[in-house]
């Protein structure tokens, strides 16, 4: 069965988006088979990490029966099992509002569709040891993502998808340089297989260029510092399911990348690139931070604390310990249930208070009291109020940063985090305190909305009572990721005769 | 040989660049499109160049010929161009829309986004 | 000490919300109100009762934050939010440096464990990071309780309802930071950093607090800076750290929950009653209110320091304690003096001015009384003042002796009198009676030189606060406007230049140095089309007309197919054709009706820079690329694939086998790439667009003749590109442009059919086409093989195209073979829909 479970949640999307696509014409099913087709592949993400968790090593499938590394291999470690089942809670939380959100225009062209191809290519990015394979999955995923973007309804909906879709594309560019250059030095795409090459090899001028070229594609993608720019100015002005899932999930699999490659297969250059993603970590946290303090626009300033949350993610890479990085596993998780979360919030909020722009909201504390709580909890947590998430995963990175002495990122962290609780009371204040500025007081909205927002913010909580657990996870998590990374650990194995 | 090639690569995306930081957005276009040519050829090049023979067994023979080229270099090229018409064929229309929107086709109308 | 904070926080607690109950009745959010305040005495009993210092600072932070809300509670007034925020800021920032005090005792002292950190206390304290641990533990210490340079964000906390006042903002939550340093002064203290530090933000902020309390006339400012200087006296005492000192500090906390309570309590009431709190207009309340009045009086009484209430003990010991301590104590006698003084001062104007004389204001006249919630909490509270006073040993002495013993770590008998008999205390405490009542005899002139001062000096912490806040969002705005300018040839150029920056930092970190390598056989062909690839290149960039760029982009794409062909690619080529192609048309088909499209387009002010950036990007992939050359292996994965093609895969074009078999999960990826980009397409144009239905180009009966001929020959060629593809170059993708284009040329041929290829429109063949390809991995699975493995089942031998081996992979190529066509025949549908939108109405597509 394991093969099926490890191809399903690539293989399941692909084939639910062509019937959502059949499907397009009719709205009122096309509403429903949405969530309905994410809950089964939830469920089959589930299934996957069951079987993930139940054994000690990553399994691997190899595609076409072509045994690795003659061919594509899935190798389905705690890190990608996770992140699977992320992706399917992120997803479904996402499909549930946009059961209220979407409206039948959207509907018709095929919004279900692109959702569906969306998580394929997600899915397929965490899943895949082949750096090629990546490329393709990045590539299915960005595609899927612009045309979700242009579906949006906002004023500047195309001006923003541009900046994404170029600097996206340029990122696709470097990528593939990258890539080819890797592939040229080592004959191999299995990431396992470069792996063992490049330890043998040591650093020499042409794997230098190509870790260089993937670190700018990778991180463009993450949203680092200097290399964010196409984030702010496009998840503002889509679809709030559309940008509630993107802000959730696309940056990290970006991080996602930089952790499979920066710390398996070029880990051997840990000397040099931890440091550096030390200064790019802070420089991020900063950045973003900096930048969610002066915006007045609930998804700006939500969108800037991605990039500002990523920053404590790369921090986690940079320290280069197993600790460490099970600190950024935990982040990562924690990360992306809250900001599809509050990116939720901020629907709910712009459907109640017809506006996204602070000084033009009020009165919902007195008009939407449940809207209100379900947004202090994840608002708290990205604030890293105990005992939600957020503090623990701070903590935990802290922890670790501590012991690698790193003390100026530490302080660095630290003073982003009472910034970021700064935004976060903003919003509060502005938003759900202040009288309403309009007469007309507030709108109605969808119950159903808050649906998702519950569940999320419930997982925020269970994660913040359930740290031990989790943790455990992401420790063993990290340990297979350390383990792939032959530099760090002595491979005994030789590279196979061809 | 290799060297003129390199140039070439090297000028590809040279010009790329040049037309990616220009203000008219269909000339960023073109510029997307010519980094794309140039990622293509690295990708080709950077698997070794072979003699001429092509990656395709003969009628009669079981194997490829001794220094054929890298069948894989291809297919990854082959794919690679693919996704790059798809994506450009896609950027094509985002233009006509975000300039049928703007009334002209220039960056300097995307700033308004984030203002 | 835990306890006693525990007692306190449940004691006060029960008193505050019955009093709330009171002071909310009617209003509609008590419920709220209420929750928080649960809430918050929740978090403080946890903090009490804490032995895990992460456990703690959770509950730490819980305080901070419903006090926070709390604060809020009136959250319509801008002055009430605003307010919060300080707290929430100040406290929270503090918050974060307590821990990283706590994380960083964790790692030195490997627990968090309060008794396990204190048996290990030598450890802690020689260690390199003791300084930063106390200096961190400090800060959160001395923000939560409000000491200077921190201590205006309680004043501004007065904007609570009076119950949160009395509560968090006296009683319990800002006394969480002088527990805190009580707590950890076993593990921290007797230190010279610990003993100076402590005295020194003590005394300033009890002295300077007082002074300032003894000019306000809002009664709950007046109480909160009084607040704030009694905070101090505690920070200084626990600073002086001898078990004196402690016995006084401990005893002073509860004397002060007390009277502070009370009066806080008073406050609110009085601000009910009357709707004001301006001392001025207050006048003879004591006869409308009798207990509460009597409530005030003692507890300003024992503010006062007056015999026989409690305070009149606390005040005995704290002089008692400074002149144990000779010089320092001196100074720190003289503070205290002042600050009594003072506090005298605060006492009178809360306690007694309200209550007394006759009644001045009209308004009050009708007041009525109030019920039993507003006066029995400073009732009781006053009265407990007395009670402890007469009978200190009694009631106070046992629980104070343990808390001493607890926070100086030794045994200590602790004894309390109220009589000491005539000595040096007393005269201190007769000295600060009379100069307080001075004082208070002058309190309007003491008031006018205040706000004179105030006036001149136009400086408070809390504008100060304000405007460093303002100034921060100020210059994050600014910095953020200099990095995210709106301008994405700002951002382009950014992204090159670091690229090229990490490249270059790349080589230098790994010793780059130039080589020309001059492996491959020299071919004329290649440099001719070298060199005519790069005049191409320069000549796009610098055409002027958008046609001829588009012309030129085309010209370099064939010169690139024509490299393909002559390395032995012939698949990469006839691919890289058709698709170039294809991208040829569809670019003249969409910049038909942009303005400007044969016009030049205007100079561009940034080419300069532009030009260094390109000229960066280019040498930096020259070079990349011949460093790339520089290498041979011979364990590449491709050799195995070229190996295995014939007798496993059954292909002989390796790279068709690659694409469908090897590889084939990449190119499911591909195609799925082309759909969604097709369906993006589709999905932007305009429901005008979708709706054009058929072409009204007209008909031309030249290419209709033509096309009759050509078109169906085009399918069937196309088929057989299809089927040989696995042996020779071809395949589904060319395969499939080339039905599209035949399927393009019979729709051109017959405007008026829709476009179809084998009966079915663009968007079926790309479903049923994407669904050959994902169904054809799936029977695998019944096999136990994993997906996408080849089922292979027979072979079929044609005329013209062979040998064609039947399974899976063919499936596979098949649905190739439809998407591609449905894909170029969706695009081509767009386009050409636009157009006729364009034509109909060109002025839809030309302004906004």
């Amino acid at each position: 069965m394991e093969p099926i479970a490890i191809a399903l949640p690539v293989v399941l999307p692909l084939l639910l988006s062509l019937v959502a696509w059949l499907l397009r014409d009719r709205p009122a099913v096309s509403r429903v088979f949405l969530p309905a087709g994410l809950a089964a592949l939830l469920g089959s993400a589930l299934w996957l990490f069951s079987i993930i968790h139940a054994s000690d090593v990553p399994i691997r499938v190899d595609f076409g029966s072509w045994e690795k590394p003659l061919g594509i291999s899935f190798q389905v470690d705690l890190f990608a099992a996770i992140m699977v089942v992320v992706a399917g809670i992120i997803g479904f939380a996402g499909a549930l509002f946009a059961m209220g959100e979407i409206g039948r225009v959207i509907w018709r062209k095929g919004y279900g569709t692109f959702f569906f191809l969306l998580l394929a290519g997600i899915n397929g990015a965490f899943l895949t040891n082949d750096l090629f394979n990546l490329f393709v999955w990045f590539e299915v995923m960005l595609m899927s993502s612009f045309a979700m973007l242009v579906l949006g309804r906002g004023k500047y909906v195309f001006e923003g998808a541009t900046k994404y879709v170029v600097i996206n594309m340029v990122s696709s560019f470097f990528f593939l340089s990258g890539l080819g250059v890797i592939y040229g030095k080592t004959g191999q795409l299995n990431l396992d297989e470069v792996a063992m090459r490049l330890a043998s090899s040591g650093s020499d001028p042409v794997i230098l260029s190509s870790a260089a070229l993937l670190l700018i594609a990778f991180g463009i993608k993450a949203g680092v510092f200097p290399l964010y720019f196409w984030l702010p100015p496009a998840y503002p002005n889509t679809g709030f399911a559309t940008a509630a899932v993107f802000g959730g999930l696309l940056t990290k699999v970006g991080v996602y990348a930089l952790f499979r490659v920066f710390g398996g297969a070029f880990g051997f250059l840990s000397e040099i690139i931890g440091p550096l993603f030390l200064v790019v970590g802070a420089a991020t946290m900063v950045a973003g931070v900096l930048g969610a303090a002066s915006q007045f626009h609930t998804r700006r300033i939500l969108s800037f604390h991605i990039v500002s949350q990523i920053g404590y993610i790369v921090l986690g890479l940079g320290l280069f310990t197993q600790g460490a990085f099970a600190a950024a596993i935990f982040y990562i998780v924690h990360h992306i249930l809250v900001k599809t979360n509050l990116f939720l919030a901020a629907g709910a909020i712009a459907s109640t208070g017809r506006s996204e722009r602070l000084e033009k909201l009020g009165g919902l504390l007195k008009g939407a009291p449940l809207l209100a709580v379900l947004f202090l909890i994840p608002a708290l947590s990205l604030g890293g109020i105990p005992p939600l998430s957020g503090f623990f995963a701070k903590f935990l990175l802290l922890r670790e940063a501590l012991r690698e002495e790193a003390y100026v990122y530490v302080v660095i962290a630290l003073l982003v985090g009472v910034v970021t609780l700064f935004s976060m009371t903003k919003i509060w204040g502005e938003a759900f305190w202040k009288e309403s500025p309009r007469p007309g007081g507030i709108e109605k909205f969808r119950k159903v909305q808050l649906v998702p927002m519950a569940m999320l913010g419930s997982l925020t909580i269970l994660i913040g009572i359930f740290v031990d657990p989790l943790f455990r996870l992401s420790e063993r998590a990290a340990d297979q990721l350390i383990q792939s990374n032959p530099a760090l650990v002595q491979s005994v194995s030789p590279p196979p005769e061809s | 040989m290799e060297l003129i090639i390199a140039i070439m690569i090297g000028c590809l995306a040279a010009c790329g660049t040049r037309m990616l930081l220009q203000r008219s957005l269909f000339r960023v276009l073109i510029g997307l499109a010519l980094l794309a040519q140039a990622a293509n050829v690295l990708v080709f090049t950077a698997a070794g160049l072979g003699r001429g023979d092509t990656a395709v067994i003969a009628k009669t023979a079981k194997e490829l010929p001794e220094g054929h080229p890298d069948p894989l270099a291809q297919a990854l090229v082959l794919t690679a161009i693919v996704i790059s018409f798809g994506v450009l064929a896609f950027c094509l229309v985002l233009l006509k829309r975000t300039h049928r929107r703007t009334a002209d086709a220039d960056v300097d109308a995307l700033a308004r986004v984030e203002s | 000490m835990g306890l006693l904070l525990a007692v306190l926080v449940t004691g006060i607690g029960t008193l505050v919300v019955v009093y709330a109950a009171a002071y909310l009745k009617g209003s509609d959010r008590i419920g709220r109100f209420m929750g928080f305040l649960f809430l918050f005495a929740g978090a403080m009993l946890g903090l009490a009762v804490s032995e895990n210092l992460l456990v703690l600072f959770i509950f730490w932070e819980l305080t901070s934050i419903s006090s926070y809300l709390l604060i809020g509670h009136f959250h319509e007034k801008l002055e009430s939010r605003k307010s919060a925020l300080d707290a929430l800021l100040i406290t929270a920032g503090g918050g974060v440096a307590f821990l990283a005090g706590v994380l960083m005792l964790g790692e030195v002292g490997g627990t968090y464990q309060l008794g396990a950190l204190i048996e290990a206390r030598e450890l802690v304290q020689e260690h390199a990071l003791y300084p930063a641990i106390f200096l961190c533990v400090l800060i959160g210490a001395i923000t939560k309780s409000a000491q200077f340079p921190f201590h205006f964000w309680l004043p501004g906390a007065m904007a609570a309802p009076a119950p949160v006042s009395a509560y968090l903002h006296s009683a319990t939550m800002v006394k969480a930071g002088v527990f805190l340093i009580a707590i950890v002064h076993p593990l921290l203290g007797a230190t010279p950093l610990w003993h100076f530090t402590l005295m020194g933000f003590g005394a300033i902020t009890m002295t300077w607090a007082a002074l300032v309390a003894m000019v306000q006339t809002d009664l709950k400012r007046l109480l909160a800076f009084s607040t704030v200087s009694a905070l101090g006296t505690l920070m200084m005492l626990l600073g002086m750290e001898n078990t004196l000192a402690i016995k006084a500090a401990m005893l002073f906390l509860i004397v002060h929950a007390f009277y502070k309570g009370a009066l806080f309590m008073v406050a609110g009431a009085i601000e009910k009653a009357t709707g004001t709190r301006e001392i001025a207009q207050l006048r003879g309340l004591l006869r409308t209110f009798p207990l509460l009045g009597i409530g005030a009086v003692a507890a300003a009484l024992s503010m006062s320091g007056l015999p026989p209430f409690v305070g009149f003990i606390a005040k005995e010991l704290l002089y008692e304690v400074k002149l144990e301590e000779p010089p320092i104590g001196m100074i720190l006698l003289v503070c205290g003096l002042v600050a009594n003084a003072a506090n005298v001062v605060v006492a009178l104007k809360v306690g007694l001015l309200p209550f007394l004389g006759t009644r001045g204001n009209e308004e009050f006249k009708n007041l009525k009384p109030r019920g039993i919630g507003f006066w029995i909490g400073p009732l009781l509270l006053g009265v407990g003042s007395l009670v402890f006073g007469l009978f200190p040993g009694l009631i106070l002495g046992k629980p104070v002796e343990a808390m001493v013993q607890q926070v100086a770590a030794l045994d200590f008998e602790v004894k309390l009198k109220l009589w000491h008999g005539f000595n040096l205390v007393l005269l201190l405490s007769l000295i600060t009676v009379i100069s307080g009542l001075v004082l208070f005899f002058f309190r309007d002139a003491l008031w006018r030189f205040g706000e004179f001062l105030r006036r001149r000096l136009g400086w408070s912490g809390v504008a100060v606060f304000r405007a460093g806040l303002a100034g921060f969002l100020r210059g994050a705005g600014a910095i953020t406007r200099g990095i995210q300018s709106g301008n994405i040839t700002v951002y382009l150029t950014i992204i090159f230049l670091v690229a090229m920056a990490t490249l270059g930092g790349a080589w230098w970190l790994s010793g780059y140095s130039p080589s020309f390598p001059t492996r491959g056989e020299f071919r004329f062909e290649v440099l001719l089309l070298g060199l005519l690839l790069i005049g191409l290149g320069v000549l796009t960039v610098r055409a002027t007309r958008r046609m001829t760029s588009i012309f030129l982009l085309g010209c370099v794409g064939f010169g690139v197919a024509a490299l393909f062909a002559l390395y032995g690619a012939p698949d990469l080529a006839i691919t890289q054709i058709l698709v170039e192609t294809l991208t040829l048309l569809l670019f003249a088909l969409a910049i038909y009706g942009l303005p400007g499209m044969k016009e030049k387009v205007a100079p561009n002010p940034r080419s300069w820079g532009a030009l260094f950036v390109a000229i960066c990007v280019g040498t930096g992939f020259t070079l990349l690329t011949l460093k790339a050359f520089d290498v041979q292996l011979a364990d590449a994965v491709a050799l195995d694939l070229a190996a295995i093609s014939l007798p496993e895969a059954y292909g002989k074009n390796v790279v068709n086998v690659i694409l469908v078999d090897f590889r084939a999960l990449d190119t499911m990826g591909e195609i799925t790439v082309l759909v969604i980009a097709a369906l993006g397409v589709f999905a932007m144009l305009g429901d005008k667009g979708i709706r054009g239905g058929g072409s009204s180009m007209e008909r031309s009966p030249v290419l209709g003749a033509s096309a009759r001929y050509t078109a169906p020959l085009m399918i069937v060629f196309s088929v057989y590109l299809l089927l040989r593809g696995h042996n020779e170059p071809g395949g589904g993708f060319i395969g499939g442009l080339v039905a599209a284009m035949g399927a393009v040329l019979v729709h051109l041929a017959h405007p008026s059919k829709p476009l179809r290829l084998f009966r079915l429109g663009p968007g079926a063949l790309m479903v049923v086409g994407l669904a050959f390809a994902v169904l054809s991995g799936i029977p695998a699975w019944f096999f136990g093989e994993p997906y996408l493995t080849a089922l292979w089942g027979g072979s079929l031998t044609l005329p013209a195209v062979g040998k064609v081996m039947l399974g899976t992979p063919l499936i596979f190529d098949i649905g190739v073979y439809l998407v591609v066509a449905g894909v170029v025949m969706m695009l081509y549908q767009t386009m050409e829909r636009w157009q006729v939108a364009y034509r109909m109405n060109p002025n839809s597509t030309t302004s906004s």
